[in-house]
C-alpha cells in the first residue's frame, strides 16, 4: 500500500472513530451549558448518587481484586503445594463459565442474602475473579527469584516477602491489573441493573440504562450523562493509558 | 515443611478460593437444583417437575432463536473483528509521527462503556430521524433514510449492534496485534528480503500471518466468548419500556427476561436454560479441543 | 487477557459470601420504621413528579419516600415483589399471579362508602375471586389522534374501518409526512388489543378461562397490520415513543396512536386542526374501542408495616379527592377514577369520554399472564413486522395462552 493511501485510510479511521465522541458532546450541548446543571437537579434519576455509588462500587472492587487476586496469583504461583495444580484447574475451569450460566444462580444466592439493592450485593460478588487470578499467576511466575531469596535472609516469612518485596516489585502490573478492572467495575450494566432495584443505590450505568430505555427519553440531559459518566474514566484511562497497554500485551496471550 | 508450605499455600489463596467456591459452585449447585422445580418468583419451591422445566426450553423457539441469534451475531462480528482490528494495527504499525496520539484514539472507545455507546448509536447515529448521522450520509447519495432500529426486513438492526460492538472493541485487539506484531523478530524480515519476497504481500503471508497466529487465535477465542455473552447493547438498543422485541434476543437476554422480566420471575426455566447454555459451551470446548488437537 | 472478558467475566466469577444464609427466602427487610416506600412509573406529562412528591410530603400518617422509575418499569416491580418488602406502596395493574403467591393485600376496607363512586369496571379489572387489590388511580386511555386540514386536502374522511385506516396511511405519507405513528414497533404493542377488538375478539374468552382470539378472524386482522407496514405509511424510529406526542405535534406524521394524556400539547401545536377517533372496527362483527387501563395503588404483602400502607393508600386515592383529582386532570388528560370528579368536561375530552363509556376495553385483564401476553405481541411481531404466517404463529400463541391461563385455575 502506497503511503498515500495509507495515510488518507489513517485519517478516515481516526475520523471515525472520533465521530461519536463527537456527536455525544455535540447533541449534549445543544440545548447549551445550562444541560449539566439540569442533570445534577434532574429529580428523575438521583444522577449525583449515581456518580457517587458508581466511584464507591469501582473503587472498593479495584482494590479488593488486586489484594485478593495477586495473593491468590501468588500463591499459586510461588508456593510449592501438592494440590496446586487441582486448584488452578478449578480456577481456570470457572474462566470457561460464561456470565449468561451464572448470573440466575448468583441473583438467586444474593437475593436470598438479602443483600438486594445493597452495596454488599453489588461490591462483594464481584470481587473473586479468576481471569485476574490466572493473569496475576502467570505475571508471578516470571518474578526473579533472586529477589525474594534476599528477602529471606533477611529473616522475612513468605507473607512478609510479598508485601516488602514482591508487591513493590511488581507496581506497574499492578497499576494495569487496577486499570483493567476499574475500567470494567464502572462500566458494567447487568450485576447492577439486577441488583439495584432502589434507585438509591444505582449506579451511574444503570440511571444512564434507565434513561436510555424509557419510553420518551430527554435527549439532552442523556447525552450530558452520559458525556459525564466518561470523565472519569477517561481520565483514568489518559493517566494511566501506558500501564494499561502493558497490561494488555504483558498478558501472554499474544504468544 | 509441607505442612507449612501447605498452610503458606491456604494463607494466600484461601480468601480467593473461599470466595470462588461459594460463589461459583453454590450459585451453580443451587441452579441446578432449581432447574428441576417449579420455581416462579421463588428460590425455595415446593413443587418437583422433574424434566419439564428443560423441555420447555428446549421446546422454546425463542430459546433456540437466542442461539441462532448469537450465531448470527459471532459470524458478523468476528470476521470484521479480526480483519479491522489486524488492518488497524498495521496502519498504526507503520505511523512515525503522534503515534501515542494515533493508538489513543483506536484505544479510547475501549474505556467507554455499551450503555454510554447504545445511547449514541440509538439516538445520534442511528437516528430514524432523516437528521441522523447515518441518514444524513444516505442522503448525499441519494438514499432514502431508514429506521435502523426498527426495520426487521432487512434486519437493519444488526448494523447498529455490529458496528457499536466494533467501536468499542477494535482498539482492544489492535494493541493485542500490535504488540505481537512487534514480537516479530526483525531478522525474520531481512531473511525474508533475502530469499526474494517482495515487502508487502508475500512478506505479510509469509512472516508476519505465522507471527501473529497466537494472537488470532486469542482474538478469535476472546470474541467469540464475548460474542455469547452480549447483553448490554442488545438491552439498551433494543430493549425498551415495554419489553424486548422477539427477534435479535442473544442467550444473556433471553435469561434476563425469562428470570427476572415481566414475563415473570421463572427461576425454574431460566436456570434449566442456563444449564443447557453450560452444556453447549462444553460441548463447543470438547469440540474445539479435538479439532485442535488433530491439526496439532 | 481480555480486559474486554474482565468487564464480563465479571458475573462468570461472581458468587456469594455467607453460605449460612443461604436457603432463607426472606429478601431485604423493609422500609425503615415509620417511613414508606412507593413507586411510580416515569409518568412523561411535565408535574405528576413534583405532585406526587407535594402529596407523599403532606400526609401526617407517616414519612412517605416516592421513588420515580424510568424504564422496564413492570419488570422492575415483578423482581422487587418477589424480592423485598420495599416498595410499601406502589402503582400497577394487578394480576392472579401476584394474588395467588400472597404478593400483595386485599384492600377492598379502604373504599367504604366510596365504592359505588369509582368506575365499576375498573374495580372490576382489579378485583381477583372477588376481592379487590388495587384502587384506580385514574383512566387512562388511548386514541387515534388526526388533523383533520391534512385529511381534507386528500379527500379522507376519519377512517370508520380498519381498511380505511390503512388507506389514510398510506395516502397521508406525502411531503416528508408519514401517514401514521403507533410506536416504533409499528404498533405491535398498542394496536394488538384494539386489533382483536376489532374483530369481535379478545385476550381472553367470554368466561375468562381461555384465550379469546383462537380464531381464523384473528389470523385477518393482523395480516391487515402487516399490510399496514408494508404499505409505507407508517413512522418507524422515532426518537419517543407512541406514548409521546412528539411525532405529531412536530408535524412528522398526519395521525397518531397515542394517549389521551397529551391533548394539551397537541392542542397547543395544532389548535383546532386536531380530531380524535376511537380504533375502528375491522367489519360488521366487530367494533370500535379505545384500550382502558389504569395503574392502581397496592400494597406490598411483605411490606414492614402493611397497615400503615394501607392507611396511606387510603388517605391518597380514597379520602384526598382533591389530589385525585389534580391528579387525573390538571397534568396532561386523564379521566378521573370516580363518577363524582369528573366535572363539566367539553370538547375533545367529552368524546373521548363518551368513546369510553361506549367502546371501552380492558387493557390488561387480571387473568391475562404475561407469558400469554408475550407469546401473543411475539405472534404480532413477527405477523407484522417479519411478514410471517398469520395462522401458524397464533396457533402456538394460542397454546402458550392456553396452558397459561389454566395455570391461573379457576
Amino acid at each position: 500500500m502506497s503511503r498515500v493511501l495509507r495515510s488518507v485510510v489513517l485519517v478516515m479511521a481516526l475520523v471515525l472513530f472520533a465521530l461519536p465522541f463527537v456527536m455525544l458532546l455535540r447533541t449534549a450541548l445543544s440545548g447549551g451549558w445550562s444541560v449539566f446543571a439540569d442533570l445534577f437537579t434532574d429529580s428523575d434519576v438521583p444522577f449525583a448518587r449515581s456518580l457517587v455509588n458508581s466511584s464507591l462500587v469501582a473503587v472498593a472492587q479495584t482494590v479488593g481484586q488486586v489484594v485478593l487476586c495477586s495473593l491468590a496469583g501468588y500463591g499459586l504461583a510461588r508456593v510449592p503445594y501438592r494440590h496446586a495444580g487441582k486448584v488452578l484447574g478449578v480456577v481456570v475451569a470457572t474462566l470457561m463459565v460464561p456470565t449468561a450460566v451464572t448470573f440466575v444462580p448468583s441473583f438467586v444466592v444474593v437475593s436470598s442474602l438479602g443483600w438486594l439493592s445493597d452495596f454488599r450485593g453489588l461490591i462483594i460478588p464481584g470481587l473473586f475473579s479468576a481471569l485476574n487470578v490466572f493473569l496475576f499467576r502467570q505475571y508471578f511466575l516470571d518474578f526473579p527469584g533472586e529477589l525474594e531469596e534476599a528477602g529471606r535472609l533477611d529473616g522475612l516469612s513468605r507473607w512478609g516477602v510479598f508485601w516488602r518485596i514482591v508487591a513493590p516489585n511488581s507496581a506497574p502490573f499492578l497499576a494495569a491489573i487496577a486499570v483493567i478492572s476499574f475500567i470494567g467495575s464502572w462500566n458494567q450494566l447487568l450485576w447492577p441493573l439486577i441488583i439495584a432495584q432502589d434507585s438509591s443505590t444505582w449506579t451511574v450505568q444503570v440511571a444512564l440504562s434507565s434513561l436510555l430505555t424509557d419510553q420518551n427519553p430527554k435527549v439532552a440531559l442523556l447525552f450530558a450523562g452520559a458525556a459525564v459518566s466518561i470523565v472519569p474514566i477517561v481520565l483514568v484511562f489518559v493517566v494511566l493509558q501506558r500501564h494499561l497497554v502493558r497490561g494488555v500485551t504483558e498478558t501472554g496471550l499474544t504468544g | 515443611m509441607t505442612r507449612r508450605s501447605a498452610l503458606a499455600f491456604w494463607l494466600f489463596v484461601g480468601p480467593f478460593a473461599v470466595g470462588l467456591l461459594l460463589f461459583t459452585v453454590v450459585p451453580i449447585g443451587w441452579s441446578a437444583y432449581l432447574s428441576f422445580f417449579d420455581a416462579r418468583n421463588t428460590v425455595t419451591p415446593s413443587e418437583f417437575v422433574g424434566l419439564a422445566n428443560y423441555i420447555d426450553t428446549l421446546t422454546d423457539r425463542a430459546f433456540l432463536d437466542s442461539l441462532g441469534t448469537f450465531t448470527v451475531f459471532a459470524a458478523l462480528v468476528v470476521p470484521t473483528t479480526v480483519l479491522l482490528s489486524l488492518g488497524l494495527a498495521l496502519l498504526v504499525d507503520k505511523v512515525r509521527v503522534a503515534r501515542a496520539f494515533v493508538r489513543s484514539v483506536f484505544f479510547l472507545p475501549f474505556a467507554c462503556s455499551y450503555v454510554v455507546a447504545s445511547l449514541v448509536w440509538k439516538m445520534s447515529l442511528f437516528s430514524g430521524l432523516d437528521s441522523g448521522v447515518a441518514n444524513t450520509v444516505l442522503g448525499w447519495f441519494g438514499g432514502d433514510p431508514q429506521a435502523w432500529i426498527g426495520t426487521v426486513d432487512p434486519p437493519l438492526y444488526w448494523v447498529v449492534l455490529t458496528t457499536a460492538r466494533l467501536w468499542l472493541q477494535l482498539g482492544f485487539f489492535m494493541i493485542l496485534f500490535l504488540a505481537a506484531l512487534q514480537r516479530i523478530p526483525r531478522h525474520l524480515y531481512e531473511a525474508a528480503a533475502v530469499d526474494g519476497a517482495t515487502p508487502g504481500w508475500q512478506t505479510f503471508r509469509h512472516v508476519t500471518l505465522p507471527g501473529l497466529r497466537g494472537a488470532l487465535v486469542a482474538v478469535v477465542a476472546l470474541n467469540l466468548i464475548n460474542a455469547y455473552q452480549a447483553f448490554d447493547e442488545f438491552y439498551n438498543i433494543l430493549g425498551d419500556a415495554r419489553g424486548y422485541p422477539p427477534f435479535a434476543r442473544p442467550p444473556l437476554v433471553y435469561l434476563y427476561y425469562t428470570s427476572l422480566g415481566s414475563g415473570g420471575q421463572d427461576l425454574g426455566r431460566g436456570s434449566a436454560g442456563a444449564v443447557v447454555l453450560a452444556l453447549v459451551i462444553a460441548l463447543a470446548t470438547l469440540l474445539s479441543g479435538r479439532l485442535f488437537r488433530r491439526r496439532a | 487477557m481480555a480486559v474486554e472478558t474482565s468487564r464480563r467475566a465479571f458475573l462468570a466469577v461472581a458468587g456469594l459470601l455467607g453460605l449460612a444464609a443461604c436457603g432463607s427466602d426472606t429478601g431485604r427487610g423493609g422500609s425503615a420504621k415509620g417511613t414508606i416506600q412507593q413507586w411510580y412509573h416515569a409518568y412523561g406529562e411535565d408535574g405528576v413528579q413534583d405532585a406526587v412528591r407535594r402529596y407523599a410530603a403532606q400526609y401526617p400518617g407517616a414519612e412517605v419516600e416516592v421513588q420515580w422509575n424510568p424504564g422496564d418499569y413492570d419488570s422492575k416491580i415483578v423482581t422487587a415483589l418477589q424480592n423485598s418488602g420495599v416498595p410499601d406502596v406502589f402503582e400497577a395493574q394487578v394480576k392472579v399471579d401476584w394474588v395467588r403467591q400472597n404478593r400483595v393485600v386485599p384492600l377492598d376496607d379502604l373504599l367504604g362508602d366510596a365504592r359505588g363512586d369509582f368506575v365499576q369496571t375498573l374495580l372490576e379489572s382489579q378485583t381477583v375471586d372477588g376481592r379487590l387489590y388495587g384502587i384506580p388511580q385514574s383512566i387512562d386511555t388511548q386514541v387515534l389522534f388526526y388533523r383533520p386540514s391534512l385529511l381534507a386536502k386528500a379527500g379522507l374522511t376519519p377512517p370508520a374501518t380498519v381498511d380505511e385506516l390503512l388507506e389514510a396511511a398510506e395516502r397521508l405519507n406525502a411531503d416528508g409526512v408519514r401517514g401514521l405513528f403507533a410506536g416504533n414497533d409499528g404498533g405491535v404493542a398498542v394496536l394488538t388489543g384494539p386489533l382483536l377488538w376489532s374483530a369481535g375478539l379478545d385476550f381472553l374468552d367470554a368466561d375468562g378461562t381461555g384465550p379469546g382470539f383462537d380464531d381464523p378472524r384473528a389470523a385477518t386482522v393482523f395480516g391487515k397490520l402487516r399490510d399496514l407496514h408494508t404499505g409505507g405509511g407508517l413512522l418507524l424510529g422515532s426518537p419517543t415513543d407512541w406514548s409521546d406526542p412528539g411525532a405529531f405535534v412536530e408535524g412528522r406524521v398526519a395521525m397518531q396512536w397515542t394517549g389521551l394524556w397529551n391533548l394539551p400539547k397537541i392542542t397547543e401545536a395544532h389548535g383546532d386542526d386536531v380530531g380524535v377517533v376511537a380504533f375502528p372496527a375491522l367489519d360488521g362483527s366487530g367494533t370500535a374501542s379505545v384500550p382502558v387501563g389504569a395503574y392502581s395503588a397496592m400494597v406490598n404483602a411483605r411490606s414492614a408495616d402493611v397497615e400503615a400502607a394501607k392507611a396511606f393508600v387510603k388517605w391518597l386515592w380514597v379520602d384526598k379527592t382533591d389530589h385525585q383529582a389534580e391528579f387525573a386532570t390538571k397534568f396532561g388528560t386523564h379521566l378521573p377514577a370516580r363518577a363524582s370528579l369528573a366535572g363539566a368536561t367539553e370538547g375533545t375530552v367529552k368524546q373521548v369520554a363518551r368513546f369510553v363509556v361506549d367502546s371501552g376495553r380492558i387493557a390488561s385483564p387480571a387473568r391475562w399472564p404475561d407469558r400469554a401476553n408475550t407469546a401473543l405481541s411475539d405472534a404480532v411481531s413477527r405477523i407484522a413486522r417479519e411478514g410471517a404466517e398469520p395462522a401458524g404463529e397464533l396457533r402456538a400463541a394460542v397454546g402458550t395462552a392456553r396452558s397459561e391461563i389454566a395455570r391461573l385455575g379457576k
